[in-house]
């Protein structure tokens, strides 16, 4: 079995009054991990607690089989790309990663070397000379990914690397984080856009006020939820008479009303109510203009787990 | 936009050793203090010292008496501990809270070094300034003045030793005063303010307090009467000051490390929380 790139036991970190995280768990294996939760879940200060900036007050963190804690070495082999670092605002990007790259211990023709490359990596090869007081958000985050990829790290996490970031930045992303996971990168990615991180990977750790509500394969985690009732909404310019025929299904628990010839149905049996859907359609002579799922997407998954968890 | 995965380097790269890596946050933070305030107070301190020097050692040469004294009449003045201020202000006050006020502390230390490390390397860099300006205008003054032949040799090299000593002093102090208030808070404005309120407070109420009490051991407490008393002793002056010079030397050096261990011990406790 492959060892854990990151292991959580019980961890909890404090502030003051405030919990950031509150027991958490996990175990983060290789690849591509999307770490998924609105803001204030926690998300940052476990990434914090990763690289050793924050103490753990209980509970065990392993990462790369290294306690962050104190652990000043083993940094080499982690890049880190914090969600809200301000940058050196008077420096060129070149000059920003390059000044890194030494902290890191490069030589100088070195680091400028990999600084050069990890900038044309994240497309921003033309206004590399240019201060970063000129960025834009989006080439902001870039940059900042840059350099937390610039020395070669063996785990990169990168907190929230999407968020400011333009529709041809975001696919410039993700296409880079799919090939630092072809090149035997392990990437820990975080983000409270759910659709985002679905369409990088499918192991995910689901994350709620500073605990982990779920982890593992997507798909494994859609089955924890067969308990609870998926959501269908319902087209129809008769939403009364549609909503009475199908209230009479046994795995239908509720019915609302959204308004605008629109209806919302709970079931606890999706691939039942869609078996069933079209006979009654037929049966009955209902009017159905449009069905879809919200359980379609990552979003509805996370709506679930963390309502269960309150 | 097109989009390539990185080539990394074949081979081991040979990284550099704790003290490089020290210097690269070092050289990055003095550069980055080369700023309009830091640029133009140390300009101010550099003209002002250098024209005090020569237009003290000449008047003195026309008289054919100029010693080491006439050079230590700068640290008579306030205006040097006012310049001292200014550039602990401007060089300081800002190193270690606009770190943690934009976050980018965070940047600094997801790399292998170690907070020690990071202090160090803001000390280097306040230090740095701070020595330029305590003193360097001292012996570009002993320097004009050499020159000029306003000066025996002798009286160059006593002045020389007494501007290095009292200037090293001077600049262990401001630069503790500086990195420990900066590491009280994320605003460099507040911590500027907080080293001008720390010096005078001590020099004006230690001057009133001394005067009541008689105490001799209050004007310890006042960091411009130990910087005169060390210049006093340092330039080998005769004559009795408020302090002790040795034991002022003394005070203002292990304050300085007193309050540098403080910045320390602040900033493992700072947790940039961005939630």
């Amino acid at each position: 079995m492959t060892d854990p790139v990151i292991q959580a036991m019980d961890v909890t970190k404090r502030y003051g009054e405030v919990l950031g995280l509150n027991g958490f768990n996990a175990t983060i294996g290789p690849g591509i991990t999307g770490l998924i939760g609105p803001n204030g879940a926690g998300k940052s200060t476990l990434f914090r607690l990763l690289v050793g900036q924050l103490k753990v007050d209980a509970g065990e963190l392993r990462i790369l089989g290294y306690n962050p804690w104190g652990e000043g070495e083993f940094r080499r082999k982690v890049g880190y790309c914090p969600e809200h670092s301000t940058l050196l605002e008077w420096m060129t990007a070149r000059d920003f990663v390059t000044s890194l790259l030494r902290v890191d211990g490069f030589p100088k023709e070195e680091a400028i070397e990999r600084a050069t490359r990890a900038i044309a990596t994240v497309g921003l090869t033309e206004a590399q000379d240019r201060a970063l007081a000129t960025y834009s958000k989006g080439m902001r985050q870039r940059i900042k990914l840059a350099q937390s990829i610039a020395h070669d790290p063996e785990l990169i996490l990168l907190d929230e690397p999407l968020n400011g970031v333009d529709p041809v930045g975001r696919a410039t992303v993700m296409s880079l984080l799919r090939k630092l996971q072809q090149s035997g990168r392990h990437v820990l990615v975080s983000s409270h856009v759910l659709y985002e991180v679905e369409r990088l990977t499918d192991q995910i750790v689901m994350i709620t006020n500073g605990r982990a509500i779920a982890e593992g394969d997507l798909h494994r985690i859609r089955d924890l939820i067969d308990a609870h009732p998926h959501v269908i909404d319902i087209e129809t310019p008769d939403p009364r008479r549609v909503a009475r025929v199908l209230s009479t299904m046994d795995h239908v628990v509720s019915v609302e009303f959204p308004g605008d010839g629109r209806l919302r149905v709970r079931s606890r049996s999706p691939e039942e109510f869609y078996r069933a859907l079209p006979g009654l359609v037929v049966q009955e002579g209902l009017d159905i203009r449009a069905v879809g799922s919200a359980d379609d997407n990552l979003d509805a998954v996370f709506r679930y787990l963390s309502e269960g968890s309150r | 936009m097109s989009i390539s995965a990185p080539r990394y380097a074949a081979g081991t790269v040979v990284r550099t050793g704790r003290g490089s890596r020290i210097l690269a946050i070092a050289s990055r933070e003095f550069f980055r203090r080369a700023r309009a305030a830091t640029l133009l107070s140390v300009s101010l301190t550099f003209f002002v010292v250098v024209t005090v020097i020569v237009v003290t050692v000449f008047f003195a040469s026309l008289l054919g008496t100029a010693n080491a004294g006439d050079f230590e009449t700068v640290y008579e003045s306030p205006v040097w501990p006012f310049l001292m201020l200014i550039v602990a202000a401007s060089a300081g006050a800002g190193s270690l809270a606009d770190d943690v006020g934009d976050r980018s502390i965070s940047l600094y230390l997801s790399r292998p070094v170690h907070l020690v490390d990071y202090v160090a390397a803001k000390t280097v860099a306040c230090g740095g300034w701070l020595l330029i300006s305590t003193v360097g205008p001292g012996l570009t003054g002993v320097a004009v003045t050499a020159a000029l032949g306003y000066a025996s040799a002798s009286v160059l090299l006593a002045a020389i030793a007494g501007f290095v000593a009292t200037g090293f002093v001077a600049a262990v102090f401001f630069t503790g005063l500086a990195l420990g208030l900066s590491s009280l808070t994320n605003r460099a404005l507040y911590s500027g303010v907080a080293i001008f309120g720390v010096v005078l407070v001590l020099y004006i109420g230690g001057s009133i307090v001394a005067g009541i009490t008689g105490n001799i051991y209050v004007p310890y407490a006042n960091p411009i009467e130990n910087i005169r008393s060390v210049a006093h002793g340092a330039f080998g002056l005769s004559g009795t000051t408020a302090t002790e010079p040795a034991a002022s030397a003394v005070t203002l050096v292990g304050a300085g490390v007193v309050l540098w261990v403080f910045a320390l011990w602040r900033m493992r406790r700072v947790e940039v929380i961005s939630e």
